[in-house]
């Protein structure tokens, strides 16, 4: 177990180093000299000389990606080009709502997903299953803004059901609830396929394995047979597909975001590219890269926990 | 990565079959998705022949108009010809698909021929690509964009980037299982050069896998590229394609909701046919194969 | 695990269920008034920033000097009570009232206004600079006279120092604030004699204000002169036009004047939207050519520009119809308008573009581009990146291209835009812009002190710097009308700039809100706030 966590945490050490490099290489391009923009439009020469002093942009590349790691550790990922608010302020006021939105999508698309997928192991080969796997494909198929813009024309626009503007509030409030709906329809609209492809083929697996034969075989209810033993031994790799779903949530997340107005960190890194703010374009990928590969090693390590083969393996 | 259980699941080469196209056939929605697909590459090849319109002509008479007899698809917010557009848009993003496809794919198949070919450097290249499958191509398309600017060739190059580990997987795997047989230890042991070796026996034994493979991820990497063009990453105006040009049409969804859901509904469909056909090719040539 | 996500499942349903009942509520909380935009001010510093964006939320957390009345002609009291002006036009003393304080309940005194009106110009340390300093025109000095009378002395007189000084730019600001939030006055915080008063700011998200208690001194050209009827006022971001017209007839936001003119038609139909129009509104949308650039600088090329866009057509589609085409350089309801220069503007005939084209000695190339002496026609333009600007791009790329001209288009994000724009990689620009009158409009960019900007056009011609020189410092009317009769016909004859449209201002209200009217002055659509009411 512990050797399998380090191997784990291992590679993710290079690849998180990848990242940081990839920062870096962005704050290099930063047309404006950084010293300028973190003094301020008003700073005198001197301010100016001293700041780059400070930053150590006098000093050799490799010196100066050493500082930018050590200022990265201290939390200090630059200062936006645009208003110069430092990036680190910008990235905790959208994080929680990128954060909300994911996991609301999740609330309600896994649990449907699952349930589809099960269903449709357990009548396999029957009209419903193949109407379960369609939607599935179709399910994959779909661009996000395609659903997004259906669900605002009909909910939003037509029915004005609910709001579509942003969000409102936190989750607990009642507006919040509301605002996160169609974004979280959206989202999880994407997800509901691959979850029910994933479960139906490990549902199909296990029905089939010994255990679950040995339990028919003692004659138990056939509900009972596939919901303790085929669909709880089908989770633990649905879990962990799952979480390499988070990349494709992540794209998914990015385009909601900017489709709906919500202010979390998918729409704040695309309008940092597209008006070229390289500090706050860097932070926002290290960030969006960091919690990725924070939640794989998490759901990887989980895996670990839930699979005995996997620890000892 | 947990993705290591493809490893376990992506099986052989299936056993030379009779016929996988009629296998194919056989199955009604492989031949659907094949007629499907074989129309739309038809359609983005002879855009030029058959678009009604020019697809870059402005009517200023007639903007916004809904689909109607003279404009099949209607117009845009300039007055264009949607239809031609998708035309010419269909080229744009299948090429984008393909260009990706092809640059990461065969970065991949070299890696991953390598890797199980020279058992040497199997660790090295595999945790390599494990590092790249830990990221999502979100990202990659975010962060070209932010070194690149915004353009076409920072998609491509971001979606080929995210196609290489992939690529490399499969073919490993595919070609692991052949390394085992008999006759490849034979020839190795008599001595058969390296590249013969690999272009006369391994290649081909894998080709159904990879195969399976492009046409799957043909479709994601269409999905992926439309997504980034949508944000703005991608494809430039004027260029038609059809994730900019679902962009462009989100301004006016209320008045003319057409203009950006029929080239939307365009992307559904090619993305859709892609997966459809390669999930049938999957039953026919490869059946143990996950992706 | 099963019972969890079976829970989980339930609760999910549930919620969902029960906000979709809840379908029509409001989501506004009570006197709270929701106001959108499309995009957010890099920061709320009068006398740094010249957005628009920022001046719309400063002229609700600060006063000027002065006011602008509905007519956009018409000067009113504001801080200051009344004034007079020394005969030779180059003193001006402003009484100001009495009783007014900072949001943080400190008096206001002339000794601020002062402070705030050399900040502008940058006269205090540390030196902060406004690009619009020059508006204050050629200041010898500004001082407090008394706690309550400001003096303000020129060297050279200024015809239309009072307009200008009813822009937001010269608006007041707490020395003690400025001093202790320093380079993030504007940004953290703000301290003004506004009726409302910075509560918190997200960029590019939100900004809230609250109202200013004992705020009493609004503008007479306001019917409410303080406190304001509303509580609270939500500046929301919201990039997305389709979600500001959905969210404004739903109600989840109450103003905006931000709407794209393809849906005005549709609103105009809605029971709960009222729409204000301003028809006094000076905000113009131009194509601009750097006269000295290589292809650029034939003026058979810019005439052809001319001649090959169907302008009316043009603004017609792209703003659909709401929007006036425009002939020549300056706004017909502009004061000091020459209505006889804009029969020297070019009107659309493609064929004699053409022919004009090739009497010029530009030849069609094989590839339908022409080319003279080795020089191809091809142009590049710079703007920014919205809706309209993709638009007019596509539409004149075609149009120009039936005439053998090729351009090349290339549109950058704000932020980017200005940046580039202040470059001299380029040949053609689309910007759009506000202003006063004639005199303000041509002032800012065609003087040769004003290369590289906004001057864009790199136009340098002692004769119009003349003209402009002798309209800004006339104190007689009737001399600057000529100054700037002439200017229009020299500018419109040379056809530096193709001017597109004359746009419309109009403010969209949900009928929640009574008291909206639009206002326009330097674009802005909501003066003050002070008539704003929840009915």
């Amino acid at each position: 177990m512990l050797r399998h966590a380090l191997h784990r945490v291992a590679l993710a050490v290079p690849v998180m180093f990848g990242v940081l490099l990839i920062g870096f290489m962005l704050m290099q391009i930063v047309p404006t000299d950084p010293a300028t923009v973190r003094a301020g439009p008003t700073a005198t020469q001197e301010v100016v000389a001293a700041i780059r002093a400070e930053l150590g942009l006098d000093k050799p590349i490799w010196v100066q990606f050493g500082l930018y790691l050590g200022r990265l550790a201290q939390g200090d990922l630059g200062v936006s080009i645009i208003n110069n608010m430092p990036v680190t302020q910008e990235l905790a006021t959208t994080i929680g709502p990128t954060v909300e939105l994911m996991f609301a999508s999740l609330l309600w698309s896994i649990p449907l997903g699952i349930f589809l997928g099960t269903v449709a192991a357990y009548w396999r080969g029957s009209l419903l299953d193949r109407a379960i796997m369609a939607v599935s494909v179709a399910g994959v198929s779909v661009p996000v803004f395609f659903l997004g813009l259906v669900l605002i024309w009909f909910v939003g626009f037509q029915w004005q059901l609910l709001p579509f503007t942003g969000r409102e509030g936190p989750l607990w409030t009642w507006e919040g609830i509301r605002a996160i709906i169609l974004p979280a329809l959206t989202l999880g609209g994407v997800l509901v396929g691959p979850v029910a492809r994933m479960t139906r083929t490990a549902v199909v697996d296990t029905l089939s394995a010994d255990h679950v034969r040995t339990a028919r075989a003692k004659g138990l209810n056939e509900r009972l047979v596939v919901l303790r033993h085929a669909l709880r031994n089908a989770l633990i790799p649905v879990v962990t597909l799952i979480g390499l779903q988070i990349g494709f949530l992540l794209g998914g997340a990015v385009v909601t975001e900017t489709i709906f107005s919500w202010p979390g960190v998918g729409r704040l890194a695309v309008g940092a590219i597209l008006s070229a703010d390289f500090p706050l374009a860097q932070g926002t990928i290290i960030v969006l890269s960091a919690g990725f590969i924070l939640v794989n090693l998490i759901v990887d390590l989980l895996y670990a926990v839930l699979d005995p083969r996997v620890r000892q393996g | 990565m947990s993705g290591t259980t493809l490893d376990d699941a992506s099986a052989p080469a299936a056993p030379a079959r009779p016929s996988a196209l009629r296998m194919l056939l056989r199955d009604i929605g492989g031949a659907f998705s094949l007629i499907l697909v074989i129309l739309i590459v038809l359609l983005a090849v002879l855009a030029p022949w058959l678009a009604p319109h020019d697809p870059f002509a402005t009517d200023l008479m007639a903007v916004m108009e809904p689909p109607s007899a003279r404009y099949w698809f209607g117009t845009d917010g300039q007055g264009r010809d949607i239809f031609s557009r998708m035309l010419f848009g269909l080229r744009v993003t299948l090429g984008m698909g393909l260009a990706s496809l092809v640059a990461g794919g065969l970065i991949g198949a070299v890696v991953g021929f390598c890797a199980a070919y020279y058992r040497r450097l199997d660790g090295l290249l595999m945790r390599l690509m494990d590092m790249l499958l830990s990221f999502p191509a979100i990202l990659f398309g975010l962060a070209l964009a932010a070194i690149f600017g915004p353009g076409l060739t920072s998609v491509i190059i971001a979606l080929s980037i995210a196609t290489v580990p992939l690529m490399a997987r499969i073919v490993r795997s595919a070609a692991l299982v052949v390394m085992g047989l008999d006759y490849i230890e034979a020839a190795r042991a008599i001595g058969m050069n390296d590249r013969r070796l690999i272009f006369r026996h391994l290649a081909p034994n894998c080709l159904s896998s990879v195969f399976v493979f492009s046409t799957l991820r043909l479709g994601q990497v269409i999905l992926l590229g439309s997504a980034l063009s949508f944000l703005g990453l991608g494809a430039q105006p004027p260029t038609a394609e059809l994730g900019a040009m679902a962009a462009q049409g989100r301004n006016f969804l209320f008045i003319a909701p057409h203009i950006s859901v029929i080239p939307s509904l365009g992307i559904f469909v090619i993305v859709l046919a892609f997966n459809l056909l390669g999930d049938a090719l999957r039953d026919a040539l490869d059946p143990r194969l996950r992706l | 695990m099963t019972r969890f996500w079976h829970r989980a499942t339930l609760g999910g349903l549930a919620a969902m269920g029960l906000a979709l009942v809840a379908g029509q509520a409001q989501a506004q909380p009570r006197n709270q008034i929701t106001i959108m935009r499309e995009i957010d001010a890099d920061r709320y510093d009068p006398h740094r920033s010249t957005a628009l964006a920022a001046g719309e939320v400063i002229t609700m957390l600060s006063d000027t000097l002065v006011s602008m009345d509905y007519d956009m002609r018409t000067i009113r009291p504001g801080l200051a009570e009344r004034w007079e002006v020394s005969p030779d036009g180059l003193t001006y003393t402003f009484h100001l009232r009495q009783g007014v304080t900072f949001c943080d309940g400190k008096p206001f005194t002339a000794e601020d206004m002062a402070f705030s009106l050399n900040r502008w110009i940058g006269r205090t340390t540390p030196r902060v600079t406004s690009p619009v300093a020059w508006r204050a025109g050629d200041v010898k000095e500004i001082r407090a006279s008394g706690p309550h009378t400001l003096v303000y002395e020129l060297n050279r007189p200024f015809s239309e120092l009072l307009p200008n000084l009813a822009l937001f730019f010269g608006s007041a600001v707490d020395p003690a604030t400025v001093e202790r939030l320093g380079d993030n006055f504007g940004v953290q915080g703000f301290n003004g004699t506004g009726p409302f008063c910075w509560q918190s700011w997200t960029p590019r998200n939100e900004l809230v204000l609250t109202r200013h208690p004992n705020y009493r001194w609004g503008p007479p050209v306001l019917q409410n002169q303080g406190p304001a009827h509303v509580e609270r006022i939500v500046w929301r971001v919201i990039p997305e036009a389709a979600s500001r017209v959905a969210a404004l007839q739903a109600g989840q936001a109450d103003l905006t004047q931000f709407i794209p003119d393809a849906f005005i038609e549709t609103l105009r139909r809605s029971p709960n939207i009222v729409i204000s129009n301003q028809p006094n509104y000076l905000w113009d949308t131009y194509l601009g050519f750097k006269v000295d650039r290589p292809v650029a600088n034939d003026i058979a090329i810019r005439r052809a520009f001319h001649m090959a866009v169907d302008r009316p057509a043009m603004v017609r589609a792209v703003w659909s119809g709401n929007a006036t085409p425009a002939r020549g350089i300056i706004n017909p309801t502009a004061l000091d308008y020459y209505a006889p220069a804009d029969e020297l503007v070019p009107a659309y005939d493609p064929a004699a573009a053409r022919r004009m084209l090739d009497e010029a000695g530009w030849r069609v190339g094989p590839d339908g581009i022409r080319v003279k002496d080795g020089q191809r026609a091809t142009l590049t333009l710079f703007a920014i990146n919205n809706l309209v600007n993709q638009r007019l791009g596509e539409i004149i790329q075609q149009a120009v291209r039936q005439v053998g001209i090729e351009l090349r288009v290339q549109l950058f994000d704000a932020t980017v835009a200005w940046g580039r724009l202040a470059s001299q990689d380029f040949d053609v620009l689309f910007l759009s812009y506000p202003y006063i009158s004639a005199s303000d409009a041509l002032n800012l960019y065609w003087h040769s002190r004003s290369r590289p900007t906004p001057n864009r056009m790199n136009w340098n011609n002692p004769q119009t710097d003349r003209w402009l020189e002798d309209g800004r410092a006339a104190t007689d009317p009737a001399v600057r009308a000529q100054a700037m009769a002439n200017l229009q016909r020299q500018l419109n004859e040379a056809s530096a700039w193709m001017n597109i449209a004359h746009n419309n201002l109009n403010l969209f209200a949900n009928r929640r809100v009574e008291g909206a009217r639009a206002h326009g002055l330097y674009g802005i659509s909501i003066y003050k706030g002070l008539d704003l009411r929840i009915r």
